[in-house]
């Protein structure tokens, strides 16, 4: 028994060394090139309207500088939303307005606290109390989770300034919205998507199905219409329904969802999937296609550094900016002079230039930019299907 | 998929177990051809659904078999979530230091770590199985979440997400893959979609792959054809009686759980070393280990049952993502062939209630099928999860679950 089972084994041994010798690697590497050549046609070819004249100078930052604010009477309270500090988000860009404002204006930092992935209102209204108790003024909640226990909150603090990121439903004295025209950015997305398909065709991955991304979506198919008319396939894909936040936080899956696009004839993809954005990357570095990172400039994200170079741009939504100019404003006693909405012509929302692929398309993205700055363009929120 | 049941032995002429896999499998992708030549989706048995279920179910399948280890044993594992959790932390850790075979090793010790935590909570201590693996899971997730702070903070920037690390290369049987592929390009019927399904199976498989789809002859042989696995199921169906004839049973069930642990680390690793993955990213097992244990149960404790299980959900999840509510609708119109199939068995076995029973399954199927041209989008993302409920509890009313599953064992009592 014992030495047929021996004898057993060898078999399976030696079918197995045969079955090697007729495999062979996969040659890695070369798929990651930078793409977008091969296939159909040039990039560009696709490219149907002619883009709206840019701006003289077209270079100018305008970073805003409060250089001779004095803030150091104020204490920030920063209420994250899930993730906190790290998320390579919304919470992060929070935060970094936040330390850039305490330490270029000496204002003091305040408490500081994550929410939990699945915690009640009351937990939320409970947080922000505290910290009103505890003397941080101005206090900034992150993300439109906060949206009802701000609601709460802020009328039982009247001297506590409050602001809330991305939402602005909140019709408050001391509450300050900070939103974002997310919609303006993403159709510079769109449009530089348009620019930089050979295949006509290209691709929105969405994390979850929430009206929050649904701007994204919106956003991205105008810009894509706009450069290339009906020439130009769009297909806009989400991971999860709303409800079921995972879909930010599982790289293989959008992965798989963004190989099938590119197989369907998909050559560039813009994600708003939060670190699911990753799996998107990969299917295109892959698969000879490029992607459009989304909220911070992705291109210099380091846990993004194999693949960097198919994010030929990022869609911005400067967070950070915003921030820093609500805490200057407060320190100047007028939080009400800041924008309504943080869109293009304040800088609010942009794209990004790192990657030295974007710089041949960058005159037209100008020209979009500002014929949205100027009015000539109106961007819809919401996706038309 | 199959019923292996020893006790049940009704009928004298069985076919061996093999043979009933076989027979199976052949129902299943005759089904599935059929259903992709009737409703016009090649993707059903393309060799991207095949590739894709193959990654997706590799998580899952390595989750099942570490359950599989533990529960014959008589150790309920609930906690397999957290140890997988530790092995994607312990991979990415290994590969950004050592590469991907430190990782896979790190990945797996993490999860070993795990596993010998909850035996010793509950071979030891006697603490009941479900809170230990409960605590296990939070645990899991906390040490996790601490030591990437601590360690990879300073690397990646980013205290929830490692630095990149490396990944497993993958190999293709370039000849085999080639005819297959030419094969499934002629899309003659049944031909190239089992041309596409093999093609699938034997092009950019990693190594981690192949040794996941090694481990489940492997287990069956170690548990049912060795001394010592006979020894280990022993103490899951009665250790009492096991430690009459002198079975060491403290040590064989420490042994299964911490096992069961490495087999789950190498679940997580294999979220973290494979192309496409994640590197280390939190909250990134999201529930598979529940599912691995769902697997496990639904193939009834057997190794070849927990591989159709992880199959059928890598299957559907793979093909929900990439084929959307289109294949959806297919494949219900598949299950609605392998109902008949299974109608038609019932009926010559005289089996009347089950047989109307997939009477009427079939009509509601074919009926969601006839209706709509597109699913709801907000359902789709759960066709797995749809599939696996319902074949479980198609599956369930024929389980053999060993019989001191969760119950307390102390040396030298009698219970």
């Amino acid at each position: 028994m014992r030495r047929k089972r021996g004898g057993a084994l060898a078999a399976i041994a030696m079918a197995g060394v045969l079955a090697m010798a007729g495999c062979a690697k996969d040659s890695g590497g070369d798929g990651n090139q930078a793409a977008g050549d091969g296939g159909g046609g040039e990039p560009g070819s696709c490219v149907t309207n002619e883009a709206p004249a840019a701006p003289e100078n077209t270079q100018q930052e305008q970073t805003t500088e409060h250089g001779d604010v004095d803030a150091s009477d104020l204490k920030i309270g920063l209420a994250f939303d899930v993730g906190g500090r790290g998320d390579a988000s919304f919470n992060d860009a929070a935060a970094a307005g936040v330390d850039r404002a305490v330490e270029e204006f000496g204002a003091e930092k305040g408490n500081e606290s994550p929410a939990a992935g699945s915690e009640s209102e009351a937990a939320k209204e409970q947080r922000l109390r505290q910290m009103a108790e505890q003397g941080n003024n101005p206090i900034i909640a992150v993300g439109f989770a906060y949206a009802e226990a701000v609601r709460k909150v802020a009328p039982q603090y009247p001297d506590t300034e409050f602001a809330l990121v991305d939402d602005n439903s909140v019709d408050a004295e001391n509450v300050t919205p900070l939103v974002f025209a997310e919609e303006e950015g993403s159709f510079l997305a769109g449009v530089a998507a348009a620019y930089k398909t050979s295949e006509c065709q290209v691709g929105f991955v969405g994390g979850v199905k929430t009206p929050l991304i649904k701007k994204f979506q919106a956003g991205f198919e105008q810009g894509v219409k706009a450069a290339g008319g009906d020439n130009i396939e769009v297909k806009s894909e989400y991971l999860t329904p709303a409800g079921d936040i995972s879909g930010f936080n599982d790289p293989a899956k959008a992965n798989v969802k963004s190989k099938s696009m590119i197989s369907q004839g998909s050559d560039v993809l813009f994600h708003a999937a939060g670190a699911s954005g990753q799996g998107v990357f990969e299917a295109a570095a892959a698969n000879d296609a490029l992607g459009i990172g989304v909220d911070s400039d992705q291109y210099k994200q380091k846990t993004l550094a194999d693949v960097k170079d198919v994010i030929v741009t990022s869609m911005l939504k400067k967070v950070d900016v915003a921030v820093y100019d609500y805490v200057a404003a407060v320190a100047e006693g007028d939080p009400d002079d800041l924008p309504e909405r943080f869109d293009l012509s304040v800088d609010g929302v942009g794209y990004s230039k790192s990657n030295p692929a974007i710089e041949d398309i960058t005159d037209e993205l100008e020209g979009y930019k500002k014929a949205i700055v100027d009015g000539d363009i109106e961007v819809s929120d919401t996706p038309q299907s | 998929m199959e019923k292996p049941d020893p006790t049940a032995t009704t009928s004298a002429r069985r076919l061996p177990g093999w043979a009933r896999g076989a027979l199976w499998a052949v129902v299943a992708i005759g089904v599935l051809s059929t259903a992709s030549y009737l409703t016009d989706m090649p993707i059903l048995t393309s060799s991207d659904t095949s590739q894709t279920a193959l990654r997706l179910g590799l998580p899952i399948l390595l989750a099942a078999i570490g359950g599989l280890w533990a529960e014959r044993a008589g150790v309920m594992n609930i906690g397999l979530e957290g140890m997988m959790i530790l092995g994607t932390w312990g991979s990415a850790w290994g590969a950004y230091y050592g590469g991907v075979w430190v990782g896979l090793a790190a990945g797996i010790l993490f999860g070993l770590l795990g596993g010998l935590l909850h035996a010793v909570a509950v071979v030891t201590f006697n603490v009941n199985h479900i809170v230990s693996g409960v605590a296990i899971n939070l645990l899991g997730l906390g040490v996790a979440k601490y030591l990437a702070n601590l360690v990879f903070e300073p690397i990646s920037g980013n205290p929830r997400e490692s630095p990149p690390v490396e990944k497993f290369d993958t190999y293709s049987a370039t000849f085999l893959s080639d005819w297959l592929g030419a094969l499934e390009d002629e899309q003659r019927v049944v031909l190239s979609d089992v041309a596409g399904l093999l093609r699938g199976l034997v092009t950019h498989v990693s190594p981690l792959a192949m040794i996941a789809l090694l481990l489940v002859p492997a287990s069956y042989f170690v548990l049912w054809r060795t001394r010592f696995g006979l020894r280990l199921r022993s103490c899951g169906e009665s250790p009492v009686a096991a430690e009459s004839l002198g079975v060491n049973v403290y040590l064989h069930k420490y042994i299964a759980v911490a096992a069961s642990g490495g087999f789950a680390g190498m679940g997580g690793a294999s979220l973290v070393l494979l192309e496409g993955g994640a590197d280390y990213l939190e909250n990134q097992v999201n529930g598979r280990g529940y599912i691995g244990l769902a697997a496990m149960i639904f193939g009834n404790y057997r190794p070849s049952g927990l591989l159709g299980g992880a199959a059928l959900f890598g299957y559907a999840d793979g093909l929900q993502l990439s084929g959307g509510g289109a294949a959806v609708l297919a494949l219900c119109y598949g299950a609605v062939l392998l109902l008949a199939v299974i109608v038609v068995l019932q009926l010559v076995r005289r089996h009347w209630w089950a047989a109307a029973g997939g009477v009427a399954g079939a009509a509601v199927l074919y009926w969601i099928y006839w209706t709509n041209d597109e699913l709801p989008s907000d359902l789709i993302p759960y066709t797995p999860h749809f599939v696996t409920i319902i074949v479980l509890a198609v599956a369930a009313q024929r389980l053999r679950v060993p019989k001191a599953i969760g119950q307390q064992y102390r040396r030298g009592e009698d219970t």
